[in-house]
């Protein structure tokens, strides 16, 4: 008896050690952010984002060189007043098999626009009309001329859904048997967990999807993900903690090439409270800040010091922009002529090891010129609600842009009349806003380049925000994958990638 | 006694406790500040998308309007919608139903023989090395966190050594045994040990009562005094704690499925209470109340069946 015993119990541990994984055909990718709805309207977060560019094709898309290609539609043609944009649809068809026609476009454009709670309806804000000519033909009718107009188009939330499916069943559309455009549908959606994609048979593009499609899992936890990444769980991870990069790039099977982004770490300051409602106060806290320092200690010298209120990967970005510097000395004059008296000050941050890292850096380099300061840490959803409502002092925080023309990102980040208050800052300058609305509806772009060097030139010196650094994106991937990588606007370029070995 | 009305009776006693409870819980995560539409929609929403939001979910109406219509419908069994999925709260619970009591239920099976084992030896030589060498194991197993054991596990087991996948639940039941035996060997570390303190303090006692001194004056053998007597004695205080501790587990095995991955009720709880989604935390709550309410139920009849007395 204690022989059969032994025999199971040998058996049983051999059992358990050798059920290895199974065919690995996916390719499995971990991301701290989760997919929280499948309606490509519905929200604006990170882990969302990344999937809509998988379920739902656009209009347009970007190339691997960065320019506008063709996506469902084929060709377009811009009216040489820039208010008339025609676009002709290529033969494509949804997921279950139903033709991709005109006024599926439409629905889908006006809907991003007219939604109530559409979570970001900003890249349609200029569209006035949209109508279906025929079948295969849309034309869309602008308030005015609007130069960022075409690269709207290619953003996250502009994917075409089935007007019929949609109508029909209306948020169950996105729940169960989802419709898609894009290169993957819905194999298994475990909320809170995973999603299972699988390649789309009606995909317009030719030979794409080169893979059999893709588990996307949520791996709140940065060690784990590092752990999933060196066993082989994961054939690519999002975010690896800065501090673990090189263990991670030693590892002979692993590849980081730190791509760059459109995202941009910043100090948002409130410009209603002092001593950041005065000019010389925000120039004495931004002089005060050693973004070289804080760059190196933070993302061990991964990201670049920022320069501009802008991100660098942004066209118009100006490298060449020099302007409050740090420089203590100055900081301490710009402090005192801001009349500052001393009160301690709050900087807000979300439970994080990296905002806190931040934070206190902030806290040492401002104490050295006399800001007195505390940080408070809260969860995500205190610190959204605190900073939309203006209840803070200043912040660590970072934003991204979701395509390289910068005019979502001045919209975003420094206009004072576009919606959300400058980065909920209060900042505020009617020179800035009007340039806003001159550099959309420019169409010459040398013109443009001007305009947008002239918002960064006057908002960096006005200190709108803080600019601290430019990180790229600590992904790693698999030595066996080839063709993944993530674009600056958050975007897997999934469907050309293929696992070799 | 009769067993029926004394089940009956604890079934009763579920009713007050679930009002107390889903009052509490409701007005609690209410009252915290953080707006599940802003988490939903994202930093970029208008105010207007956001107020948008608030009125199709009924979320602009008076907290106690909301409260009314949150009980009407859970006596209907809706428990709702969650905010951030958009999908049925009791549709979530059953996803990630299965796998936490699967995980509980493997815990179990790795930690009872331990403590039963441990317990024992060290009662048995209590004051000598072995009882040393245990008490020592123990407060390792308690004081080590569990999110840094997960961590060196999913290193040396998985990453190092390839043995034991570092996350996720698998399919099939030899997978999920595969996947979870570091969840499930990271949880029984902290909880065996508790369970052997409480079972050695209890037998140590038992062996020095009088009945005990009685049986061997009768010359009854040591092995039969102390399987008939000791252990059958000692069992029901370490019965009680793991019934708190199961209870616990359920719901509280968050840093076990963050660590591996593999996100179970405690998870989705988290992640809830973060998100703010109302609906969602409300539905767990229930979830946990019942679930807590019945095991001390099933405890308190297997005490019952122990020792009579107890059901009096």
């Amino acid at each position: 008896m204690p022989l059969r015993l032994g025999h199971l119990l040998t058996a049983a541990a051999v059992a358990l050690v050798c059920a290895g994984p199974a065919m690995a055909e996916k390719i499995r990718i971990g991301s701290p952010y989760p997919t929280t709805t499948l309606d490509p309207i519905r929200s604006a977060n990170a882990g969302s984002i990344e999937t809509f560019g998988q379920l739902y094709s656009r209009l347009l898309r970007v190339d691997e060189t960065r320019a506008l290609a063709p996506a469902l539609a084929e060709k377009w043609e811009v009216a040489p007043d820039g208010t008339v944009v025609t676009l002709t649809l290529r033969d494509a068809k949804f997921s279950n098999g139903d033709a991709i026609t005109a006024d599926d476009v439409v629905f889908s454009l006006l809907r991003v626009r007219d939604t109530p709670d559409s979570a970001y309806p900003a890249p349609m804000q200029m569209l006035d009309k949209a109508e279906a000519v025929d079948a295969k033909t849309v034309k869309l009718t602008l308030k005015s001329a609007f130069a960022p107009f075409l690269g709207n188009l290619e953003v996250f939330n502009i994917g075409i859904v089935s007007k019929k499916d949609v109508e029909a069943r209306g948020e169950k559309a996105f729940v169960e048997n989802v419709v898609t455009s894009g290169p993957y549908m819905v194999e298994k959606w475990v909320p809170n967990d995973r999603l299972l994609i699988a390649p789309n048979p009606n995909y317009w593009r030719e030979g794409y999807p080169k893979n059999e499609g893709a588990e996307l899992i949520e791996v709140a936890d940065s060690n784990t993900r590092v752990s999933m990444m060196l066993s082989g769980e994961l054939d690519a991870a999002r975010e690896i903690p800065w501090s673990q990069v090189a263990e991670v790039q030693a590892n002979e099977s692993i590849e980081m090439p730190l791509e760059p982004s459109t995202v941009i770490y910043i100090v948002l300051m409130n410009h209603t409270r002092p001593p950041f409602d005065t000019l010389e106060g925000r120039q004495a806290a931004a002089m005060a800040l050693d973004t070289v320092a804080m760059s190196n200690a933070v993302t061990f010298g991964a990201a670049t010091p920022a320069n501009s209120t802008l991100p660098n990967a942004l066209k118009f970005y100006d490298p060449e922009l020099k302007v409050n510097g740090f420089d203590p000395a100055a900081a301490k004059t710009a402090l005192d002529a801001s009349g500052y008296d001393g009160r301690e000050i709050t900087i807000l941050i979300t439970d994080e090891p990296e905002r806190e890292k931040q934070a206190v850096l902030m806290q040492a380099l401002w104490g050295q010129i006399g800001i007195k300061s505390k940080i408070e840490k809260t969860d995500a959803g205190t610190f959204w609600t605190r900073l939309t409502e203006g209840d803070y002092d200043a912040t660590p925080t970072w934003w991204y842009n979701e395509t390289t023309d910068p005019d979502l990102a001045v919209r975003w980040a420094v206009c004072g009349t576009c919606g959300n208050k400058a980065y909920y800052t209060n900042y505020a300058n009617p020179e800035v806003d009007k340039l806003v609305e001159a550099g959309a509806a420019e169409l010459d772009e040398t013109k443009r380049a001007q305009i947008y060097a002239d918002i960064q030139r006057i908002t960096t010196t006005e200190v709108a925000d803080i600019p601290l650094y430019y990180p790229p994106f600590a992904n790693a991937y698999s030595k066996k994958l080839t063709g993944l990588r993530m674009t600056p606007a958050l975007q897997w370029t999934l469907e050309g990638a293929e696992i070799t070995q | 006694m009769n067993s029926i009305s004394f089940i009956g009776r604890r079934l009763l006693q579920i009713v007050p406790v679930l009002i107390g409870i889903s009052l509490v819980s409701f007005f609690l995560i209410m009252m915290i500040p953080g707006d599940p539409v802003r988490m939903v929609l994202g930093p970029r929403a208008t105010e207007e998308a956001v107020t948008a939001m608030r009125q199709e979910w009924g979320l602009d109406r008076p907290i106690w309007a909301q409260y009314l219509s949150y009980i009407g419908n859970t006596l209907t069994g809706d428990l709702g919608q969650s905010l951030k999925f958009r999908i049925p709260v009791l549709d979530l619970v059953l996803q990630y139903l299965p796998r936490t009591l699967f995980l509980v239920a493997y815990v179990l099976v790795i930690a009872l023989p331990a403590t039963i084992l441990m317990a024992v030896i060290a009662a048995r030589n209590e004051g000598r090395w072995p009882d040393q060498l245990i008490r020592v194991i123990s407060i390792l197993g308690m004081t080590i966190p569990v999110f840094w054991l997960g961590v060196l596990f999913a290193r040396y087991f998985g990453v190092k050594l390839g043995w034991f996948p570092v996350s996720g639940y698998g399919d099939g039941f030899v997978e999920h045994l595969h996947h979870l035996f570091l969840p499930a060997v990271s949880t029984s570390l902290w909880l065996a040990p508790l369970l052997t303190r409480n079972l050695r303090a209890a037998l140590i006692e038992q062996t020095e009562a009088d009945y005990v001194a009685a049986s061997r004056a009768k010359g009854l053998p040591e092995g039969y005094i102390f399987r008939r007597h000791i252990l059958r004695n000692s069992v029901l205080p370490t019965l009680n704690l793991l019934g708190v501790m199961i209870a616990f587990l359920i719901g509280g095995s968050v840093v076990v499925e963050i660590v591996y991955a593999v996100p179970g009720l405690g998870a989705l709880m988290v992640g809830s209470v973060l998100g703010r989604d109302y609906f969602v935390i409300q539905g767990l709550t229930l979830v946990y109340a019942i679930a807590t309410v019945a095991i001390t139920l099933a405890i308190d009849i297997f005490t019952a069946a122990i020792d009579p007395r107890t059901s009096e």
